[in-house]
């Protein structure tokens, strides 16, 4: 994996570098804007990462050119102002997440993560969440190596969940997911369908997070 | 100082000329008016006299008057007067009618008038020679001034009523020419009660009379300084923002890398010390920037309508997170808010209060965000289950840097300070409370009726 990181404070480029190097990405790193669009332009990165506060060119505007060239690639917005904030937050400019300065670390590293590995799913019907790993085209589960038999509701609020692993997904949002099939769904029955997947998921130590009031969250597998 | 009236102050200036001018007037009108009329009592007095003199006889010794009876009562008729008469004879000896009617002070030729008193009441009197044969005799002819007095009268009330109308006009001109005349301020003046402390464009002259322009341009000329101040306030704080969070984030990236780095225990446990007092520091600069932000003039962006239940959707992933780090169950429960305010300092306002509640709440408790309508009101209220705020401390809590005496942590007491500058500057109340469990705080933001922002309340 190459990321690329356009950031002109010197100590907070070399630390990031240093990090993510550490976690086993290749990282190139400019403090330009210019440099970053013709690098973006010449050579592939599967992820960058883009301060909004660079001098001269800014970026908004390496957002801008990365975008009307079509760049696939997720971006991440590192912000330092409150106003960039409410931009970022209120426009659709194309950033795939955004972090405030100053950041913790391992939130970092975390969202990189999420970012990847949303980018390589793109287009791969395969998903591998530790021991589960369904295939979306065929759809057929396979926990630890066996067949997993999931009906077709559990099915649809397991792919809704897996799509956005550690983010909170809302009732709401799995209803309309799972709606797809016809009658009106009660937000009590996508609880039942919640208890079952985790009764066939936890035993392989696959969490699905109840946030009260709100909605579910698969969270990140950790070999325990 | 008590403020003065401009009313009270035309009028006493225009009031005490207004009056004497006034008093002039009448003074100057009557003497022409009243003089003729005197004239023409006085000649009918005259008249009197002669007609009197006409009767006057020799007799055996001196003069005596034949006036019949008829005569003497046509010439005493008066509609309004009592007349008197005496007459003299050469010497000044009264031979006939009022024998005691006074005469004049000095006796001089020919016709005199005089004021006097007789019988008590004042008398207009005419002393005048009439022939007696060879001799000159004298008459005096005198009448109360009953009709002369109600004429003066007349006279001065057809002078002086037209110029108490004048003088009362006069008071309600000033008096609602002062009011129409300040009209153009009285508007002005609820345009700029009106404002919020963000709205600081130029003042509209408008209809505005030409005296009150130099205001209008003097206050728009702060307005302009003030929006100014602003101006450069928030270019100060977007550069103070970005100037410190930028190099806070590359200390704190360098020292969590130190920290995965091999070492011994002690230089983990000074780099570990470095790294919290890092945490803390950006902490600490992102509240100072805003609660900078938060002040009035802080901000200057318009005020948008937005759905406190979105808002608290849209950051709930990142504080389910760090709710479980600290192994805290964060829940929700969330009905459509609509208010009317700045996106970025109501989730500061959240961030402050779910901040407070992760740090003080024991494993495994529940915070719990609420949003929705109650009685009219849209709210935003967090509960925890903390150790909660005594009664007495609930009021010094909201003060900057202020922190419950015995407070673990590294807090800096600017967190709920912050709230209540958001607060106030949405208009809506602040109310810390018991938490629902038997004990924890609850902090509740109530907004206004409708949503209007009231930045001046």
């Amino acid at each position: 994996m190459r990321l690329l990181i356009v950031e002109d404070d010197a100590p907070l480029a070399s630390g990031l570098r240093r990090m993510l190097e550490a976690e086993g990405y290749a990282v190139d790193v400019t403090g330009r804007g210019e440099e970053a669009v013709l690098a973006a332009s010449q050579e592939r990165f599967d992820l960058v990462i883009l301060d909004i506060g660079l001098p001269q060119m800014d970026g908004f505007e390496v957002l801008r050119r990365l975008r009307a060239a079509e760049k696939p690639m997720p971006v991440l917005v590192l912000t330092a102002r409150d106003a960039v904030d409410d931009r970022v937050r209120g426009l659709d400019l194309g950033a795939d997440d955004y972090m405030a300065k100053p950041f913790a670390m391992p939130e970092l590293t975390a969202r990189v993560r999420a970012l990847l590995r949303r980018s390589q799913a793109h287009g791969d019907p395969r998903i591998v969440h530790g021991p589960l790993a369904i295939d979306t085209v065929a759809r057929r589960a396979f926990l630890r190596g066996e067949p997993l038999e999931l009906a077709a509701r559990e099915w649809a609020v397991l792919e809704v969940l897996l799509a956005k692993v550690e983010k909170i997904v809302s009732k709401e949002a799995i209803i309309q997911a799972v709606a797809g099939w016809g009658d009106d769904l009660s937000p009590n029955a996508i609880e039942v369908y919640i208890s079952r997947l985790r009764s066939k998921l936890e035993p392989a130590g696959i969490k699905i997070r109840t946030v009260r009031g709100f909605g579910y969250m698969l969270e990140e597998f950790k070999e325990s | 100082m008590a403020a003065r009236s401009l009313r009270a102050h035309l009028l006493r200036m225009l009031l005490p000329p207004i009056a004497a001018l006034l008093g002039l007037g009448a003074v100057i009108a009557y003497y022409p008016t009243i003089e003729p009329a005197t004239e023409a009592y006085d000649q009918s007095l005259v008249d009197i006299g002669i007609a009197l003199g006409s009767h006057i006889r020799a007799a055996d010794v001196g003069f005596r008057l034949e006036l019949p009876p008829a005569v003497e009562q046509v010439l005493r008729a008066d509609r309004y007067d009592q007349i008197y008469y005496r007459v003299g004879d050469p010497d000044g000896q009264p031979i006939a009618g009022d024998l005691d009617l006074p005469l004049p002070a000095e006796v001089a030729p020919g016709l005199q008038y005089y004021d006097s008193k007789y019988k008590d009441r004042k008398v207009r009197a005419v002393w005048m020679p009439a022939q007696c044969g060879m001799a000159i005799c004298s008459v005096v002819v005198a009448e109360t001034t009953v009709k002369r007095t109600k004429m003066a009268r007349e006279i001065l009330l057809s002078n002086v009523l037209p110029e108490a109308l004048i003088a009362l006009a006069t008071v309600l001109i000033v008096w609602f020419g002062v009011k129409r005349g300040l009209a153009p301020l009285a508007r002005l003046s609820e345009e700029i009660k009106e404002r919020t402390p963000a709205d600081l464009h130029a003042l509209d002259a408008g209809k505005a009379p030409e005296e009150t322009r130099p205001l209008i341009a003097a206050l728009n000329g702060l307005l302009g300084e003030l929006a100014a101040a602003n101006r450069s306030q928030q270019r100060f704080l977007a550069n103070a923002a970005h100037q410190l969070r930028t190099p806070l984030a590359g200390l704190q990236a360098h020292t969590e890398l130190a920290l995965s780095l091999p070492m011994t225990d002690a230089c983990r446990t000074q780099v570990e010390q470095v790294h919290q007092a890092t945490i803390r520091t950006a902490r600490l600069a992102n509240q100072l920037l805003a609660l900078a932000r938060a002040e009035p003039g802080g901000h200057t962006e318009p005020q948008g309508r937005l759905d406190l239940k979105t808002m608290v959707e849209a950051v709930a992933d990142e504080w389910v997170h760090r709710a479980l780090q600290r192994d805290l169950d964060l829940g929700f429960d969330l009905q459509p808010a609509g208010v009317r305010g700045d996106g970025f300092l109501l989730r500061e306002a959240l961030a402050n209060l779910l901040h407070n509640a992760i740090e003080y709440s024991p494993h495994g408790a529940r915070v719990t965000v609420r949003t929705g309508i109650r009685d009219g009101r849209p709210f935003l209220e967090v509960d925890d289950e903390g150790p909660g705020i005594p009664l007495v401390e609930r009021e010094r809590v909201l003060d900057r840097f202020y922190r419950v005496p015995g407070t673990p942590g590294t807090g800096s007491g600017l967190g709920l300070a912050i709230v209540r500058e958001i607060a106030s500057g949405h208009g809506a109340s602040i109310a810390i409370g018991d938490g629902t469990g038997i004990r924890g705080t609850r902090v509740a933001l109530t907004f206004p009726h409708g949503s209007r922002p009231e930045m001046d309340s």
